[in-house]
């Protein structure tokens, strides 16, 4: 049984190679759509995508969100939100995706995160005539982009749209004024932290924290314990899935920054915090609560 | 005339590990004090296995090799070193060293772990420039010595370690005529104003049979004559050993070895 | 005195490590700054320390293995440490020690496989003796093997955490406190004095094995000690900061051409001389680009190199 899935499988692999030899310069049809991606690529569709794999959970959501929800046949282990997602096909974790798990899947559409990391699983894609669409997604105002772009591709564009609108003005809320202070940390040893190049550093703006290190402008860097403890932030957040505490937090160096002596800190679930997310409002809310110290759902 | 014991080694066997045959077998060999041994023989005879024995470095498979009484493997290595200073066949120095400091190397054997180096140590180091004249290079580096200059700072060098014996592995190799000769009148010359014993391998047979007082001649590590060089060195015995005819002629009251050519019609 | 103005040299690193930093810390609250006796003095000790026992086994292992270019980190023991920390984090090991303990760890498990290794090109004598090229190649050997399956490790499990091990790798102070200057306060004397104890007999050794022992060393338990001594020191130093490579090849070569060859000096001015230039180099990868901060290692490099240079060329022509 299994040789002659082997077989089957390595015949639809060449099929495709077969047909992506032919897809060369073809003239997009009449009637077909049409877009570029985030990497200057040109996607055309003959019609709109019914086989879609999803390699990065936003995207998952942000096409369950759409009305798209049921078009996927592949998504990464880490998709689990929301609950429906979870009966689509797991194509592994996605990082570097796994090319022959993808196309076993027969999809129309793969949806891929750009990232120097993935350049290469796009050319092979290409490669097998499975046609992929490359999107950004780094800070919160790309949401709306991509939310654009999947909407024109599976033809839910009003819904797309609408979605798009919404996070778009999440985004685009002014800063809340700060009632506190705090400080990202990505990493310990060295100190990691997430500066304003970050989206991260938006949310923390949204919901009424400032980050103490928003004077530098790239996503992240590594600064010493000193420079910490002397910006003095209130709160000390890391992405974090359990309740406990970070091991750093009870080693005697850093417990000259008050914000771990003291044991303030923001442990934030990876799936609301990991990557802008569409639930990018309910993330705002998440945060503020437990600014003011109400808790929140782990 | 009692002179002291340094060396006694009765019938030594030693043999490699893996080895399929014995490297020495069953040689005897006593150096006394003021007392200049050389060792011949061809390639492969077991001379450098003999020195090694000798130095407690290889453990003898029968028979035995003592120091000063003392069996020489039990020697430690600081201790032997006082009593004999060994010139090495190769020296590979890895690192720039000026005569004067590799000289002072020879002292190390006499600091204690931790101490500093003494005006008797600074003494020596003297002694034994002056006696291998080359006193005037003690500030030279080392690269900068010719052949016959190095050799004689290698012999400053043991000369340092004040011992009672001294070793030579081939000291003349790569030499011309004059620093051979100069070599070999230096180590006669220490050891009969300083009473030291001397073991000296060698392939110049003719040299070692000028100034040695006694030499053993060894052959697929057997000893095959033992002597003074006039009694060891004879025809018959250079011919079997070195596997070539020769003759012996008598200089200066010593045998000296006259290889003869193996062509017919040689003139 | 060159004496002399090492001690100042080294005094006045300990007093910039102080004062300097990213943070300002206003001249009045520096006696009571936490952020001074808290985190700069361990962290300029710690350079101290591990630049120090970095410098000295340089030396040790340059004579050991007769060769000027050999590294603290040729021995494989990064490859090892590496890999200790990454298992650390890939089993989530708890506690906030798992991760230095662990790469130590591994370190150690490196040197005993290298040693091993060295055993067996060993000649005669009684048992294996070791052959100091064998320890290089072995060295060399054990390291990649450690560094390929750490680099399979990374990439078959969850990719970010095992990513930032890699950070820690590539050496810093950041952990710096008192209880890591403790830590090595206690353990690095007796390695030290190892290596201190064995200055003659290295002096001795480059001249070669066989004259060493002609000379008095015993040059088989020489290269024992040595060896375990230099391993012992060198995984300490990167289980507290990881892989801080160019202070052990430098610091040697810079000493010799100012206070010659002799082990008796070279020991302990190594041992000044490679604290010297780590405390610098941390002292100048806190305050370069503030506030952020560099990797140490690219600092020794950038300092390391033009002084290098500068003593070469006015050492050579003398």
């Amino acid at each position: 049984m299994r040789r002659w899935a082997h077989r089957t499988h390595l015949a639809g692999l060449l099929a495709c190679i077969a047909t992506a030899c032919g897809t060369g310069h073809r003239a997009p049809p009449s009637g077909g759509i049409t877009v570029t991606d985030d990497a200057g690529r040109t996607i055309t569709l003959a019609r709109p995508a019914r086989r879609i794999v999803s390699l990065l959970p936003s995207f998952t959501e942000l096409l369950f969100a759409m009305g798209a929800g049921d078009r996927l046949v592949g998504r990464t282990a880490w998709c689990d939100y929301p609950p429906a997602a979870l009966s689509v096909s797991n194509v592994g974790d996605g990082m570097p995706p796994n090319i022959e798990a993808v196309a076993a899947r027969g999809p129309d559409l793969v949806v891929l995160y750009r990232s120097a990391q993935n350049a290469p699983a796009a050319a092979q894609l290409e490669r097998l005539g499975i046609p992929v669409v490359v999107l950004d997604l780094n800070q919160l105002t790309d949401l709306g982009h991509a939310a654009r772009i999947l909407g024109r591709l599976t033809d839910r564009k009003q819904s797309a749209d609408s979605l798009a609108r919404v996070m778009d003005s999440a985004a685009a809320q002014p800063p809340a004024p700060s009632t506190h202070s705090l400080v990202f940390i990505v990493w310990d040893n060295p100190p990691i932290i997430i500066g304003a190049g970050s989206y991260l550093d938006r949310l923390a703006a949204l919901a009424g924290a400032r980050n103490v290190f928003h004077d530098i402008g790239s996503p992240s860097a590594q600064v010493s314990i000193e420079t910490i403890a002397a910006r003095d932030p209130d709160f000390v957040a890391v992405l974090s899935d359990s309740a406990t505490l970070p091991s750093f937090a009870a080693r005697p160096e850093w417990r000259v920054v008050r914000a771990v002596r003291h044991g303030r800190f923001l442990l934030l679930p990876g799936r609301l915090f990991g990557r802008p997310s569409p639930r990018v409002a309910r993330a705002v809310r998440e945060l503020r609560n437990r600014l003011n110290g109400e808790g929140g759902a782990p | 005339m009692d002179r002291e014991l340094i060396v006694a080694i009765r019938d030594l066997t030693c043999r490699y590990a893996d080895a399929p045959r014995d490297a020495l077998r069953e040689v005897s060999l006593d150096i006394h004090a003021g007392e200049f041994h050389a060792v011949l023989g061809p390639n492969g005879s077991g001379k450098t296995t003999l020195v090694r024995a000798a130095l407690g470095l290889l453990r003898p498979v029968a028979g035995r090799a003592e120091i000063l009484g003392r069996v020489a493997s039990e020697w430690s290595r600081r201790d032997l070193a006082r009593v004999v200073g060994v010139v090495p066949q190769r020296e590979d120095n890895a690192f720039p060293q000026r005569v004067r400091e590799t000289v002072l190397l020879g002292r190390y054997p006499h600091l204690s772990l931790f101490g500093s180096v003494r005006e008797t140590d600074r003494a020596a180091v003297e002694r034994a420039l002056v006696a291998c004249d080359v006193r005037d290079l003690s500030d030279r580096w080392l690269w900068t010595l010719s052949g016959g200059e190095y050799q004689r700072v290698r012999l400053a060098r043991a000369l340092a370690q004040e011992p009672r014996l001294l070793v030579l592995d081939e000291p003349t190799t790569s030499l011309d005529l004059r620093h051979e000769m100069e070599l070999f009148e230096l180590v006669r010359e220490l050891v009969d104003t300083r009473r030291l014993g001397a073991l000296m391998i060698t392939h110049h047979v003719n040299l070692a049979a000028r100034f040695a007082d006694e030499v053993l001649i060894l052959a697929d590590g057997r000893a095959a004559a033992r002597g003074a060089p006039a009694e060891a060195l004879t025809r018959d015995t250079v011919e079997r050993v070195f596997s070539w005819p020769v003759a012996i002629e008598p200089f200066d009251g010593r045998p000296q070895m006259i290889p003869l050519r193996q062509r017919k019609d040689a003139p | 005195m060159k004496y002399v103005a090492l001690l100042s040299v080294a005094l006045a690193t300990v007093a910039a490590g102080l004062l300097l930093g990213p943070a300002s810390v206003p001249a009045g609250e520096f006696l009571r700054s936490p952020i001074v006796w808290q985190l700069r003095l361990p962290r300029v000790v710690l350079a101290y320390l591990v630049g120090g026992a970095l410098g000295v086994t340089g030396v040790a292992l340059q004579a050991l293995v007769r060769n000027p270019l050999a590294d603290p980190f040729l021995l494989g023991l990064s490859g090892g440490a590496g890999l200790g920390a990454v298992v650390a984090i890939a089993l989530h090991l708890p506690g906030p020690w798992a991760l230095p303990l662990a790469a130590f760890a591994g370190a150690v498990g490196a040197m005993v496989l290298v040693y091993r290794l060295g055993l067996i090109g060993g000649t005669g004598g009684a048992g294996g003796e070791l052959d100091p090229r064998i320890l290089l190649l072995g060295g060399v050997a054990v390291g990649a093997f450690a560094a390929a399956i750490t680099t399979a490790l990374v990439s078959l499990a969850e990719a970010a955490e095992l990513r930032n091990a890699f950070l820690w790798l590539w050496g810093g102070f950041s952990a710096a406190s008192w209880t890591t200057v403790l830590v090595m306060l206690v353990y690095a004397p007796l390695p030290l004095a190892v290596i201190a104890a064995a200055a003659r007999p290295l002096d001795l050794l480059a001249l070669g094995e066989e004259p060493a022992q002609y000379l008095g060393a015993d040059v088989r338990r020489l290269k024992q000690l040595v060896y375990l001594a230099a391993s012992l020191l060198t995984a300490a130093a990167v289980a507290l900061s990881g892989v801080i490579g160019f202070v052990g090849l430098i610091v040697p070569h810079v000493c010799r051409m100012v206070w010659g060859r002799l082990h008796r000096t070279l020991i302990p001015t190594s041992f000044l001389t490679g604290g010297i230039l780590l405390a610098a180099a941390d002292t100048l990868a806190r305050t370069a680009v503030a506030p952020r901060e560099l990797p140490v290692g690219i600092v020794t490099a950038l300092i390391g190199v033009p002084l290098f240079a500068f003593l070469l060329r006015r050492w050579t022509v003398s």
